[in-house]
C-alpha cells in the first residue's frame, strides 16, 4: 500500500512524503512516522512502532516472582515505581497479602514522589521541544532533588526495584519525612517560577494553545486515560474510581477534581498545565501522609528465592504518570508467574497521534508529541 | 595631514606606520586581514565564551570549566576539535554554495565601520551595502540547504528565505529612519550626527527612533536567523537544518559565518542607533592634539566594541530564557507588526526632523 502510495505521489508534484525515525529528535522514543507534508503542513501521517520491543512480558514468565519486579522496573523507566506498584498489588490479591500499614504508606510516598519526579521529566521535554532551554535545566535541577530521595530511601535513582510482595525492601530512615517536606517546599517554590518564567510566556503560549485539541470524543474512542484525558474534561484518575494504598482516606480535593479538569481547552498548553497542577497537588498529598506514617512493620515476611505464589489470578490497576496502568497476573502455584501481562496507557494516546497532526505545521510535530507525554517503552513492552 | 581628507587606504598606511611608497591595493588587502583576524576572530571567541558561560549562569549550570582558568580557552579547543575532525567528501556543490555564501557574508568587512579612522568604504550608500549582503548570504543559505538534497535541508532552505523575505522591508525602512535623522547614510554622517552620551544617541532622540532602533535590531534577526529566531536551524523538528550536515571545517566556517552575520548586525545597529563610536569631545582633541591617531582608533573600537557586545548579550540573554516561534509567526510578526511599526515610526521620524530644523 506504501509503495502504491509513493508511485502515485510521484506523479503529482504538490505532496512530499517524509519518513522520519526510528532515531529522530522530534520522535518521544525510537518509532517511525511517514508524513505526507503540503509545504510545512503535514496532511497525514502513519506510526509504525515495535523498535524498543524486549519481550518484557514473555521475559517475565521465565524468572522467578522476584525478579519480576525487577522487570517492572524496565516496563517503563521513568514510570518505573507504578508497574511494580501494579504487579505487587495484583500478587498480594492473589496471595490473600495483609500488606502492613507502614509499608502501604511508603509505597504511597514513592508513588506520589514518582508522579513529581515523572511530571518534572514532562516539562523537560515539552521545553525541549519549543527550545526552552533554561526551562529545560531548571526542571532536571529540581528533579534531581527528587531523585535525592529515591536514593536515600531505597538506594538508587531511577529503576529503584524497592517493593516485595507483602511489603518494601527496607523502612525509612529517620529524617527522611523532614527531607520529604523539605523538597516539597522547594518544588512548590520552583511550581511559581516555572509559571513566571515558562508557562504563560507569551512565545510558549503562541506554540501551544489551540494546537492538538483532543476532544471527549477522541478521548472516548481511544480509551486516554490520566492527565491526558484530564486536560481534555474527562474525569478519569484510577485514585479516585478504584482508590488503592489508602487513597481514599485522603481528602477529596486532593486529587484531581472536576471543577479543575471542566476548565482545561483540551490543548497541548492546558495538557502542559495540569501536569504542574498535578505536581502541586501531590505536594499537598506528600504533605498530608507524611504526619500520620503509622509505626510498624514494613513488610509482612521475608521474600525468599522459592517464593510461590498460590494458584489463582488478579487484574491490578494504578494510576500512572501517564495514565492507567493495569496488570493481569495468573500463577499456577509455582515458582514463576504463569502470565503476566500490561495494559499500559500510552498505547491509546499514541492512536490518536494521526487525527491529530492533520494540518498542524512540521515545526509543531515534536511539541504536539511531547505534551502527550508518549512512552515508547511501554508502547512496545 | 587631515584625516576627514585622506582616503582609507592612505590613512590605514598611516595608522600602521607603513612606509608612504605602499601600494593601495596591497594597504586595503592587509587593512581586511588585520580587520579579520584583530577584530573579528577574537570577538566571535570573546562571545562564544560569554555566551556559554553567561548561558550556564541564566540556567543555574556551571559551564565550561575545564580548558584554562575559568574555561577560557574552551572555544579554542571546541574550534581546534573541528579541524582535525575527518570530513567525509559529498561532491562540490555543498561546497561551492557554503564558499559563495560565505563570500558574500565577508564581503561587507569591507564596509566595517570600526571607528573614525578606520572606515573603509564611507560613502552615501556605505549604510546599505551589509543589507544587501544580508540578502545575498540569505540567498547562498537557500541554495546551501537545496543542494544538501536532504528534508532538513529543503525546509531549512525555504524557512531561511520566507524570513529574510519578511524582515528586508522593516530593516531597509529602519535604515531610513536613521538616515532622515542625521540627513544621509555614510558611517562618518552617523557619527557625527551622535554624541559620547545615550542622550545624545539616535536612538533616544525621539520615540519614533527608538521604534526604528527596536525594529532594526529584531528584523536584522530574523534576516539572519538569529536566535530566538532561527527556525531554519531548528533541533527539535529539523534536527539543526542546514547546519545538520556539516561538520568539522564546514560546520566551523558555517558557525563563524553566522556568528559574523550576528556581529555585524549588532556594530550596525550601534554605528546607526547608539552612538556610534563617539568618545567624549574632549577626550578627542586632547588626542588629535598629541597626533596620538593609534590611541583615538584604539580606544574608539573599543568603546564602540563595547557596546555591540552588550547588545548582542542581551539578545542571547533573551533567547536562552524563551521558546523558540515557529517560522509562520515569526514571519507574520515581520509583515503585520515590523512593517507597519517602521513605516510609522519612518513617517514619524520625518515630520520630527522637519520640524526641529524648521524650529
Amino acid at each position: 500500500m506504501i509503495t502504491e502510495r509513493l508511485t502515485s505521489e510521484r506523479l503529482s508534484t504538490d505532496l512530499t512524503s517524509w519518513e522520519i525515525g526510528p532515531y529522530y529528535d522530534a520522535l518521544p522514543g525510537p518509532m517511525k512516522m511517514r508524513l505526507l507534508l503540503d509545504g510545512e503542513i503535514i496532511v497525514s501521517g502513519e506510526i509504525e512502532t515495535g523498535f524498543v520491543h524486549r519481550g518484557l512480558e514473555k521475559a517475565m514468565e521465565l524468572q522467578n516472582w522476584q525478579v519480576a519486579v525487577a522487570y517492572a522496573d524496565r516496563l517503563d523507566p521513568e514510570n518505573a515505581f507504578f508497574a511494580e506498584l501494579a504487579l505487587c498489588m495484583a500478587v498480594e490479591e492473589i496471595s490473600q497479602f495483609e500488606t502492613p500499614a507502614r509499608a502501604l504508606n511508603i509505597r504511597l510516598i514513592l508513588s506520589e514522589l514518582s508522579r513529581v519526579c515523572t511530571h518534572l521529566g514532562y516539562v523537560v521535554k515539552v521545553a525541549k521541544a519549543v527550545n526552552a532551554e533554561t526551562m529545560v535545566h531548571y526542571a532536571l535541577r529540581d528533579r534531581e532533588r527528587v531523585l535525592d530521595l529515591f536514593e536515600l530511601l531505597t538506594g538508587a535513582r531511577y529503576s529503584i526495584n524497592f517493593l516485595r510482595y507483602g511489603g518494601v525492601k527496607l523502612d525509612m530512615t529517620a529524617g527522611f519525612l523532614e527531607r520529604v517536606l523539605e523538597t516539597c517546599d522547594l518544588i512548590r517554590i520552583r511550581l511559581k517560577e516555572y509559571n513566571d518564567l515558562f508557562t504563560y510566556n507569551h512565545a510558549f503560549l503562541k506554540r501551544t494553545r489551540g494546537m492538538g485539541v483532543l476532544s471527549s470524543e477522541l478521548i472516548k474512542k481511544y480509551g486516554i486515560t490520566g492527565p491526558n484525558a484530564r486536560a481534555s474534561g474527562v474525569l478519569s484518575d484510577t485514585r479516585k474510581e478504584h482508590p488503592y494504598l489508602g487513597y481514599e482516606k485522603l481528602n477529596h480535593h486532593l486529587i484531581s477534581t472536576s471543577e479543575q479538569s471542566s476548565h482545561q481547552s483540551a490543548d497541548c498548553h492546558s495538557r502542559f498545565v495540569i501536569r504542574l497542577n498535578e505536581i502541586s497537588q501531590s505536594l499537598e498529598i506528600l504533605r498530608a501522609i507524611s504526619d500520620a506514617v503509622p509505626p510498624g512493620e514494613f513488610e509482612l515476611m521475608k521474600v525468599e528465592k522459592d517464593f510461590a505464589v498460590p494458584s489463582g489470578e488478579a487484574f491490578a490497576r494504578v494510576e500512572s504518570g501517564r495514565g492507567r496502568l493495569g496488570i493481569y497476573v495468573v500463577a499456577d502455584g509455582s515458582a514463576r508467574p504463569s502470565r503476566i501481562q500490561f495494559s499500559t496507557p500510552s498505547p491509546a494516546s499514541l492512536l490518536a497521534v494521526p487525527e491529530l497532526i492533520v494540518g498542524i505545521r512540521v515545526e509543531d510535530l515534536p511539541v504536539l508529541l511531547a505534551s502527550l507525554d508518549l512512552g515508547l517503552a511501554e508502547i512496545d513492552k | 595631514m587631515n584625516p576627514a581628507e585622506s582616503s582609507w587606504p592612505i590613512l590605514f598606511g598611516h595608522l600602521l606606520e607603513l612606509p608612504v611608497s605602499t601600494p593601495p591595493w596591497l594597504v586595503a588587502s592587509l587593512g581586511l586581514i588585520l580587520i579579520y583576524l584583530v577584530v573579528i576572530l577574537p570577538s566571535s571567541v570573546l562571545i562564544a565564551y560569554l555566551d556559554r558561560k553567561l548561558g550556564a549562569d541564566f540556567q543555574a549550570r556551571v559551564g565550561p570549566n575545564r580548558s584554562g582558568p575559568a574555561g577560557i580557552f574552551q572555544p579554542v579547543a571546541d574550534f581546534l576539535k573541528l579541524l582535525q575532525k575527518d570530513a567525509v567528501r559529498r561532491g562540490n556543490k555543498e561546497k561551492i554554495w557554503l564558499a559563495l555564501q560565505s563570500m558574500a557574508l565577508y564581503s561587507t568587512v569591507a564596509v566595517l565601520p570600526l571607528g573614525s579612522l578606520c572606515l573603509l568604504v564611507d560613502t552615501d550608500m556605505s549604510s546599505f551595502l551589509p543589507f544587501w549582503a544580508a540578502l545575498l548570504v540569505a540567498l547562498g543559505t537557500l541554495f546551501l540547504g537545496f543542494s544538501q538534497k536532504t528534508a532538513a535541508g529543503w525546509l531549512g532552505g525555504v524557512r531561511v528565505a520566507a524570513q529574510a523575505m519578511a524582515a528586508a522591508f522593516p530593516a531597509l525602512v529602519s535604515i531610513l529612519c536613521a538616515g532622515v535623522k542625521v540627513g544621509g547614510f555614510r558611517w562618518s554622517l552617523f557619527a557625527k550626527a551622535q554624541g559620547a552620551i545615550p542622550f545624545f544617541w539616535t536612538a533616544f532622540s525621539n520615540p519614533f527612533q527608538f521604534v526604528a532602533f527596536v525594529v532594526f535590531v529584531i528584523s536584522g534577526l530574523i534576516l539572519l536567523g538569529i536566535p530566538p529566531m532561527d527556525a531554519p536551524l531548528s533541533n527539535p523538528d529539523l534536527q539543526g537544518g542546514i547546519s545538520s550536515r556539516f561538520f568539522g571545517r564546514n560546520l566551523g566556517l558555517f558557525q563563524l559565518g553566522r556568528f559574523y552575520s550576528f556581529f555585524l548586525w549588532s556594530v550596525i545597529a550601534v554605528v546607526l542607533f547608539l552612538g556610534a563610536w563617539i568618545l567624549p569631545e574632549s577626550l578627542v582633541n586632547a588626542l588629535n592634539e598629541s597626533q596620538n591617531f593609534q590611541a583615538l582608533q584604539i580606544l574608539e573600537l573599543l568603546w564602540l566594541l563595547g557596546k555591540t557586545f552588550g547588545l548582542m548579550i542581551l539578545v542571547i540573554w533573551v533567547a536562552r530564557v524563551n521558546p523558540r516561534s515557529r517560522v509562520d509567526q515569526i514571519t507574520d510578526f515581520a509583515w503585520k507588526i515590523l512593517s507597519p511599526s517602521a513605516i510609522g515610526a519612518l513617517v514619524g521620524a520625518s515630520l520630527w526632523a522637519a520640524w526641529s530644523a524648521s524650529g
